[in-house]
């Protein structure tokens, strides 16, 4: 390579990183402000608007906390936490059998899998005003259950699209050797296939946890009080004050109401990209 | 053969059925009551006993012009956004893709906006496009003397695009990153031979190969965009004039703000065969190119 290509070559990959910069501060826009504000205190925010942060504090944080006797945070936060994670389970309860009789033999492959799948296509809002008016005869309304189950409904297409796809490529000849021993379907679901597929049962429930966790039109229908979820919640904090907002208080719930989802991101954005991949695939 | 495959069906039946039964009864029963109430009136007041009303919903809900407002407005957002972050997604995947396969990382910074619920990037607007707190007014007016009003009538859609776009470009490059780089080397180095480089082999060979998945992603942003609910009701609700309504928020609006059950039904029942009639021309069109 001559002197001079290799210096193009140089500048190109100079090139690339900058443009890489540049994506993902423009991308992570609304979560680098957010952080910002919530580090500065109220004077600063009224005269500072920009990225520099004069005299950071964790004031905003602590006050959160002192306005729990009317906005609990923690409360809005647990609210999420075991909505998602009941709706999660729910979900590859559900899912699981089904994708094993789909992927193994050949069951509901031409009906429940398309039907299934093509719900993800469809605006939930449809099915949003009768499950409210269902809901509200048999006293779901407001629960952290009745959430769940929405939460599981809303995963369901993603889950079953993934195991399907993750059952499929297992390896056959373990599930022969224990027919042969006479294992049983579900021993031979609980105690052989899963165990296999645990980086995919994994990966599987993080996604699906984040996409519950973040789910909003349920929640804003479907909650008022007692099971108020987080994505919901962090708007009330908006107008805690009476007056105008307290920007750096909201923006410190803020963080808090993304932190989760964010943590799990950036720790398993390996399995999430290829879970994301294959669901965008098949779906 | 034949006791094993009476077997299998027996078990796939009972496999099947405790994700069958969930979704009769959570999909399947509100939509038999989308049905029946969409041609009932209806109120909160008379929700056991509606009256027969025939397609008088279907009439209203078709003859306003909010609904068709509404419409619009979700077929043009969906559209632009879709092809936004086709664009967008595309170029930023074959520009950084020697970076990204040498420090894959790298992607997991950039997916990280997919991880924010679109809900709290709403209320994050809020905050950055405020005029006094907000840091996006502020670097406009300190680099070019002028910022516009974001969420005014004119302006909101655009805004809107814009955000839904930097949230969910990352999306478009993840997948479309996945497909470029899954091409295997050894036909670049067969179109490096016969003399294809940079742009030509671009159009030639990359871009041909990777048409499927160009094709799936913007039909899966195109859809979920189309459905956009969660940041515009956090950011404006249906404010600016109402020049925000997308199909979502005017179904939400007119069960929970008007009450009118039987009109929000209708338009549900609306909305739900034309999606419909897009998966299956969809459908038909994606059987066609494989049997192709």
């Amino acid at each position: 390579m001559t002197a001079r290509a290799s210096a193009r070559a140089k500048l190109v990959a100079l090139a690339r990183w900058a443009v890489f910069a540049l994506a993902a501060l423009i991308l992570n826009f609304p979560v680098i402000a957010t952080f910002v504000t919530s580090l500065k205190g109220d004077a600063e925010i009224a005269t500072n608007p920009s990225l520099w942060i004069v005299a950071p504090t964790l004031g905003n944080y602590a006050a959160i906390f002192a306005m729990a006797d009317r906005f609990d945070i923690l409360h809005f936060l647990s609210n999420s936490l075991i909505e998602s994670l009941l709706g999660t389970i729910m979900a590859v309860v559900l899912a699981f059998p089904a994708a094993y009789a789909i992927a193994r033999y050949n069951f509901g492959r031409r009906w429940l899998l398309p039907l299934v799948v093509n719900l993800r296509a469809v605006p939930l809002i449809i099915f949003a005003i009768p499950i409210y008016l269902m809901y509200q005869q048999v006293h779901l309304l407001d629960t952290r259950f009745g959430l769940a189950l929405i939460l599981c409904l809303v995963n369901i297409p993603l889950v079953l699209a993934l195991l399907t796809t993750a059952i499929a490529e297992a390896p056959v000849e373990i599930e022969e050797a224990a027919r042969v021993d006479g294992a049983s379907t579900l021993v031979l679901l609980l105690h052989i296939l899963a165990p296999m597929l645990l980086s995919s049962l994994a990966a599987t429930c993080v996604l699906s946890f984040i996409y519950a966790w973040n789910e909003f039109l349920f929640g804003l229908m479907l909650t008022t009080r007692s099971a108020v979820p987080i994505s919901v919640g962090a708007s009330f904090f908006f107008a805690a004050s009476g007056g105008g907002v307290r920007w750096g208080v909201a923006s410190a719930v803020m963080m808090l109401a993304t932190l989760p989802p964010l943590l799990l991101g950036l720790l398993m954005y390996r399995q999430i990209g290829r879970s994301l991949a294959a669901g965008a695939v098949k779906g | 053969m034949a006791p094993q495959a009476r077997r299998q069906r027996y078990e796939g039946r009972l496999l099947v059925a405790p994700l069958s039964g969930f979704l009769i009864v959570l999909i399947g029963l509100p939509l038999v009551a989308d049905l029946f109430y969409s041609v009932s009136k209806i109120g909160f007041e008379n929700l056991r006993t509606p009256q027969f009303s025939g397609l008088q919903n279907y009439a209203r809900s078709l003859s306003d012009p909010e609904f068709w407002a509404a419409a619009w407005f979700s077929l043009r957002f969906g559209l632009l956004v879709g092809f936004l972050e086709l664009a967008i997604g595309l170029t930023l995947a074959i520009f950084l893709a020697p970076l990204l396969s040498a420090h894959s990382w790298l992607m997991g910074i950039l997916m990280l906006p997919m991880m924010v619920a679109p809900a709290l990037v709403g209320l994050m607007y809020r905050l950055i496009l405020h005029e006094f707190v907000g840091p996006a007014p502020y670097y406009l007016l300190e680099w070019f003397g002028y910022f516009p009003s974001f969420l005014g009538r004119g302006n909101a859609f655009w805004t809107l695009v814009v955000i839904e776009t930097l949230q969910w470009t990352p999306f478009a490059l993840l997948i479309l990153y996945g497909a470029y780089a899954a091409i295997p080397s050894d036909l670049r180095e067969a179109a490096a031979l016969d003399g294809a480089h940079g742009f030509r082999r671009l159009m030639a060979i990359d871009l041909p190969l990777i048409l499927p998945t160009i094709g799936v992603t913007f039909f899966i942003r195109f859809i979920d965009s189309f459905r956009v609910f969660d940041n515009i009701y956090t950011l404006i609700g249906a404010g600016a004039g109402g020049s925000t309504t997308s199909m979502s928020i005017y179904i939400y609006e007119a069960f929970f703000k008007v009450g009118d059950i039987g009109l929000a039904v209708a338009a549900s029942m609306v909305l739900l065969a034309a999606s419909f009639a897009v998966l299956y021309a969809i459908n038909r069109l994606t059987s066609r190119a494989a049997a192709t």
